[in-house]
């Protein structure tokens, strides 16, 4: 009879410090859904927005999760696509912390709402001109596939282990042949599903034309790197947290191998694309030679320098020694520099959009929020906006939701494939450098301290 | 077909801001927002003048002009286009109009009008007297607002209020699909542009600027092609200020 242990369950129970991290995402969540209250209580007035800025964090954040989301779907898919067996010990993992940050970003619209009541209307009188309704079709659709897909990825195991969440398959060798297959198409529907998620966010913005930058073809294109290096970037985050803090592990060789894709997909971001992007406007807007080369690789807001610089620069230039990205360390270190940089971009896109009006003659827009009696100024010119602190506990808790769906995978679903010896016996991985985590031996003592942590801080 | 435009004769408008709270007055719209403002251009401060003073009898380069600005409901409107729940809609007269009861408040449409025509009710709607003002109801918080051509005066066969305020006749209101309508010759006889045409929103709002337009023919008070109809709304309250009392 096989126990949860040998499932490939990595948290069989939640410990001391599991417990705690429960306890906080659960604080959080509550001084979230009060944060909310209070909003629904006194309208947007509370948040930084304004009649010019007119998105803000939710905004910034649903993008940037959506991006997140991209990383786990596509590691995992991609191989099964090619018949590969590469990678499998990250799939069910990679598909969870998809799910997680599908969902923060679905929810984090749900603030942003005026009349979040009537969020209904996408279902009931719906304009398919509207990019947003495309963006809502897809992210329902790929929150749905990604809950199908994780059960498809963990059933067999489910039943191996006797969990009530198999729902009655049976874990067979054919059965699990047969999945293999499944996963297979499944995968190929992952694939274009996960680029039209993140096109069609794009194309949220890339359709307006009154919003400076965004009108631009390349926007939908960038989306797709950027969902690819913070997806990936994320996913080696959280695999290297809940291989420390729970009985998981990681393949060791995995971490300079996805290092250097990672790398990679960096390096076609943020100096590729991003110089395809910005070398024609400072060429055609320029005339003198040094002026165009400043004008293209100078930026003019700190949002510029978090993304590039935090977000590009550092993490290529750790990821590029291979003695560095050997080391678990600096592969984290670089994927966290690389989500941070990311997050500044969707940042950055925003403040590119509102900060300048159109027509800027004065007295400009009335901003909407800044009557407090006769005599005051409720005039704007440009656009500004500072987070306000309902904004970001609201923010925070949503994504207490998505480290919660996280925990709570680990705690119920098996994600170490093949129980507790993946790489060597599922993956076919070689466990040639494993002299810091000995699953057998961690396991086979009992001893091992049982945690419930993943540490996933997003 | 009707469709609805309107021309602003800027060689006429004054800048005195009276359409602009008309508008205010008779839309009922909240202390905090303008549907239609009137920009200066010019200085960097409202009613200022960019260029020198004139000094030791010298030239000044002092010049000023007024931009009033409102939605310019647009043939091609983005904002209808990104509506998700079309609570934002084309009407067959050419006014671009919001319903009210649909507007789930995402503000989509805000980002996608290049002229930041619409405002949004972050806060309760304040107004003075704070029952609220003119012949339109009140906007709940947490929905979407902007300039209606005040289709609810359009429907009585009455111009919009910010057309019976300008003293200077700078607004015409009128059928645009009608050759024969003052807008349409306005538009035929003098220059007239779209504002931010390149973006292809194609609006129904004309300015007409460059040369000193004629002025037109007067028929008693009137001027040619404008009489203005400005009396007779629903609840029988003159919105012209009193002047038809």
């Amino acid at each position: 009879m096989s126990t949860r242990r040998d499932s490939g369950v990595v948290v069989p129970q939640f410990g001391t410090r599991g417990k705690a991290w429960l306890a906080l995402l659960g604080i959080v969540i509550v001084a979230g859904l009060a944060a909310w209250g209070y909003q629904l209580s006194r309208g947007l007035a509370v948040t930084g927005m304004d009649n010019v800025f007119s998105w803000g964090l939710y905004i910034m954040l649903f993008v940037f999760f959506i991006g997140l989301s991209a990383g786990g779907l596509i590691i995992s898919s991609a191989p099964k696509f090619f018949h590969s067996k590469r990678y499998d010990s990250l799939a069910a993992l990679g598909v969870l912390v998809s799910l997680g940050c599908i969902v923060v970003a679905g929810l984090l619209i749900l603030p942003d709402l005026g009349k979040p009541s009537r969020v209904t209307g996408f279902l009931t009188s719906p304009d398919f001109r509207s990019p947003m309704v495309w963006d809502f079709g897809i992210v329902l659709l790929y929150g749905l596939f990604n809950v199908g897909y994780l059960w498809l990825l963990t059933r067999r195991d489910l039943a191996k282990m006797g969990s009530q969440l198999a729902f009655g398959v049976e874990d067979t060798p054919a059965g699990r042949e047969r999945d293999r297959k499944l996963a297979f198409w499944a995968a190929a529907v992952a694939m274009p599903l996960a680029i039209a998620l993140h096109s069609v966010t794009g194309w949220i913005f890339a359709t307006q034309i009154g919003r400076g930058d965004w009108f631009n073809p390349l926007v939908a294109p960038m989306f797709i790197m950027k969902a690819l290096v913070s997806g990936l970037a994320l996913l080696l985050v959280t695999a290297i947290v809940v291989d420390r803090v729970t009985r998981f592990r990681m393949p060791r060789e995995l971490v300079p191998e996805l290092g250097k894709v990672l790398g990679i997909f960096v390096a076609v971001h943020i100096v590729y694309l991003v110089a395809a992007e910005r070398l024609p406007h400072a060429w055609a807007a320029n005339f003198e030679f040094w002026s165009i080369t400043s004008a293209f690789l100078v930026g003019d807001t700190v949002h510029f320098w978090l993304w590039t610089v935090v977000g590009g620069a550092v993490p290529i230039a750790l990821l590029a020694v291979p003695s560095w990205r050997r080391k678990v360390g600096v592969v984290f270190a670089a994927s966290v520099a690389a989500i941070v940089g990311i997050l500044f971009e969707g940042v950055y896109l925003i403040f590119t959009g509102y900060r300048d009006l159109n027509i800027d003659a004065s007295p400009g827009v009335t901003t909407g929020t800044d009557y407090t009696g006769i005599g005051s100024d409720v005039w704007a010119t440009v656009g500004s906006y500072t987070p306000t602190l309902i904004e970001l506990l609201v923010t925070l808790g949503i994504v207490a939701v998505g480290a919660m769906i996280v925990t709570l995978g680990l705690r119920f679903l098996p994600v170490q494939p093949g129980g507790r010896k993946p790489s060597a016996v599922e993956a076919g991985e070689t466990e040639k450098s494993d002299a810091e985590t000995p699953p057998d031996a961690a396991v086979a003592d009992g001893g091992y301290v049982v945690d419930g942590t993943d540490g996933d801080r997003r | 077909m009707t469709n609805y435009g309107m021309v602003i004769d800027l060689e006429r408008c004054i800048g005195c801001h009276a359409c602009a709270v008309s508008c205010s007055q008779e839309n009922n719209v909240s202390l905090d927002q303008q549907w239609n403002r009137i920009l200066t251009e010019g200085g960097d401060s409202m009613d200022t003048p960019e260029g020198k003073y004139p000094e030791d009898g010298r030239d000044g380069t002092l010049s000023m002009n007024h931009l009033p600005m409102a939605c310019q409901h647009c043939e091609n409107a983005p904002c209808v286009k990104v509506c998700p729940v079309n609570a934002t809609y084309k009407r067959d007269d050419g006014i671009v109009a919001i319903d009210y009861d649909k507007c789930m408040g995402c503000r989509y449409c805000m980002s996608a009008c290049p002229y930041n025509a619409r405002v949004f009710n972050y806060d309760e709607p304040e107004t003075l007297p704070a029952e609220g003002t003119g012949n339109v109801e009140q906007r709940e918080q947490g929905v979407v607002e902007k300039c209606t051509f005040c289709s609810h005066r359009v429907e009585e066969d009455l111009d919009p209020a910010c057309t019976v305020a300008c003293p200077a006749d700078a607004r015409i209101f009128g059928d645009l699909d009608d050759e024969e309508s003052t807008v349409s010759r306005y538009i035929n006889k003098y220059e007239t542009d779209q504002l931010l045409e390149e973006l292809e929103t194609d609006p129904n709002t004309y300015y007409v600027r460059g040369d000193m337009t004629p002025g037109r023919k007067r028929h008693g008070n009137e001027l040619e092609g404008t009489e203005k109809k400005e009396v007779g709304n629903p609840d029988g309250v003159a919105t012209d200020g009193g002047e038809s009392e």
